[in-house]
């Protein structure tokens, strides 16, 4: 098994020389968090070895969320395990995903709770802290759920963000999103059809032709009656290949669909794919063929 | 002509229907005999802390079997499915946020004795089954694992339970994995799985974070489903997880991400079926919130 082990003692000199050849622009080398983070917290110690995983090995710590992870720019993961005199088991995550743009990607597809006031995003629920902060995702999962572990929790993470530098921005994408009527917590930013079909399952095919070479932005919109209608925003590399998703979008989900690429859903309501550039703009269950038009036009996607 | 599910199917409200239409396609004019399921529930199979009841489960296990082969019980029914003399590998799930429990490794078991089965000749594995002699010289296979969604191939159920037998658990996740059910064409399992019981005593219904698991997305379903038919068990199963996340999340989030591999064992590798309409669903038991 290829993953390393990165306890104080045992991180050696291969690690060490990476992190000498590596230029980690805030934060550090993850294997530097053994030393950074604190192994205590309240009454909870650090148990066990930290471990550091890439992206050859993140499958040996993941049941299937390995994906998720791989379909972003993730490098490394860095874990490591709490315990109290109970037994009673925290999981301290840190990945670093490349860049802050990433880390946005990987926290946004996955919301749904509370905020929490740590790092740039962040969301606390049932034993599961979720945030962001710079090129970083942390996550911290409790193997019990109850309301002094989540004060054990909120209080870890609050000391990891002191470690993991400044913030940075998000994707430029999210610029592209219309500002009237926008859910923005309900946003999110991912590359490939795995992400998409965790967030908004279109298709059991990956019939818009995504990759890690695609951007992606799924947002909610609110429609009235408070329904909310729903924009998938694509940035292909070129031109051709954008056309050539819409024609795939178009053939498996919506083949009546005309010129316009409106088309009315067994539901009453619209789905529209339009082109600009390199960009595709797919909007599901809209309340009028219209407004589905209009969401499109409103765009602020650049000239060329 | 399209063959692959979209959002659509399900907004007209005929995935299900879908889903099975898969199998006639290409098929008309066979008379398929049905692949039968059982489903069984207990109200008390599961206390207010979700400890089980073990004596429950093996009446549960014992009804369901029973039923599943039309034998008078439990012991009569394992004396079908297996020989004195074999070697009997039960293939389990040790994933740690839900495995599977304790008190059904140990019914299966004891029946597999009572139907004749030597102690030491009985396997219980789950990630070393490839290297297990318990498992290399097996000559049947019991199939056992929860239920739960799976961020990559969508249910996590009977079929995908065999992905330890393969060489490399990456090489089955391409396409969603698309092609686990290839899984059952393997030298070491080809022929030799007798039952295949998915345990629904707390199924898991959404998933959350990096492992996928959030007790929130667990509730007590006090359930076993059992079948000879990996694939016919895995979309009763599929129903089951469809019905609880439309109840709770929506209709919109009605289907895990994309559970094309249950379809595909099916249309592609021909170890079962996926077609509603040629499975024989017989319900035992408790049924308040049975959803299915």
């Amino acid at each position: 098994m290829k993953v390393r082990t990165s306890g104080r003692a045992l991180f050696g000199a291969t690690a060490g020389l990476l992190a000498a050849l590596t230029v980690f622009p805030g934060g550090g080398a993850v294997g530097d968090f053994s030393d950074k983070i604190p192994r205590k917290v309240g009454a909870w110690a650090a148990v066990g070895e930290d471990r550091v995983y890439d992206r050859e090995t993140l499958y040996d710590y993941m049941d299937g969320g390995a994906e998720v992870y791989l379909a972003f720019d993730f490098r490394e993961a860095w874990t490591r395990k709490y315990a109290d005199a109970g037994g009673r088991e925290l999981a301290l995550d840190i990945y670093d995903m490349g860049s802050p743009a990433e880390a946005f990607g990987i926290f946004s597809c996955d919301r749904q709770d509370p905020g929490a006031s740590i790092g740039q995003d962040s969301e606390y629920g049932f034993g599961l802290l979720r945030f962001r902060q710079g090129r970083y995702f942390v996550t911290v999962t409790a193997s019990v759920e109850d309301e002094t572990v989540g004060e054990v929790i909120l209080e870890l993470g609050r000391e990891v963000v002191k470690h993991l530098g400044p913030p940075g921005a998000g994707p430029d994408m999210l610029g592209f999103l219309p500002a009237a009527g926008l859910r923005p917590e309900r946003t999110s930013y991912f590359h490939s059809n795995v992400n998409l079909n965790n967030r908004f399952f279109i298709s059991s095919e990956n019939i818009l032709q995504l990759d890690r070479s695609t951007d992606c932005v799924f947002a909610e919109v609110e429609a009235g009656a408070g329904e909310a209608a729903f924009l998938l925003l694509l940035r292909y590399p070129d031109a051709e290949k954008a056309g050539a998703a819409r024609r795939s979008f178009l053939a498996g989900y919506a083949p009546e669909a005309g010129a316009d690429g409106l088309a009315r859903a067994e539901d009453g309501k619209w789905v529209c794919a339009s082109l600009s550039g390199r960009f595709l703009a797919v909007v599901f269950e809209a309340p009028t063929a219209e407004w589905a038009s209009r969401l499109i036009s409103s765009l602020p996607l650049p000239k060329k | 002509m399209k063959h692959f599910l979209t959002r659509r199917d399900f907004l007209k409200g005929t995935t299900s229907a879908l889903l099975g239409a898969s199998l006639a396609f290409g098929r008309e004019g066979q008379a398929a005999k049905k692949a039968r399921v059982v489903l069984i529930r207990h109200r008390d199979v599961l206390d207010e802390n979700s400890k089980v009841n073990a004596d429950i489960l093996q009446g549960m296990l014992d009804e369901s079997v029973a039923r599943l082969l039309d034998q008078p019980d439990g012991v009569k029914a394992f004396q079908t499915l297996v020989k004195p003399g074999e070697t009997v590998g039960i293939k389990t799930n040790v994933w740690s946020y839900l495995p599977t429990p304790p008190e059904l490794e140990a019914a299966i078991k004891r029946r597999l004795v009572d139907a004749g089965i030597a102690p030491d000749k009985i396997g219980l594995d789950d990630h070393t089954v490839r290297t297990n002699p318990l498992f290399v010289n097996a000559t049947s296979l019991i199939n056992v694992r929860p239920c739960r969604t799976h961020y990559l191939a969508g249910m996590s159920g009977c079929i995908k339970n065999y992905i330890m037998f393969g060489e490399s658990q990456p090489f089955y996740h391409p396409d969603s994995c698309a092609d686990l059910g290839s899984l059952f064409k393997l030298p070491q399992v080809q022929g030799k799985t007798r039952l295949n019981i998915l345990c629904v005593l707390t199924p898991q219904f959404h998933g959350r974070g990096p492992h996928h698991f959030s007790r929130r997305f667990v509730w007590n379903y006090k359930g076993l489903i059992v079948g000879q038919d990996p694939v016919a068990v895995d979309t009763i199963g599929l129903e089951l997880i469809k019905a609880k996340r439309r109840e709770v999340l929506g209709k919109a989030q009605e289907l895990p991400p994309v559970p094309k591999h249950i379809q595909l064992a099916d249309t592609r590798h021909g170890i079962g079926t996926s077609d509603l309409n040629a499975i024989e669903f017989i319900k035992l038991g408790w049924d308040e919130d049975i959803m299915i």
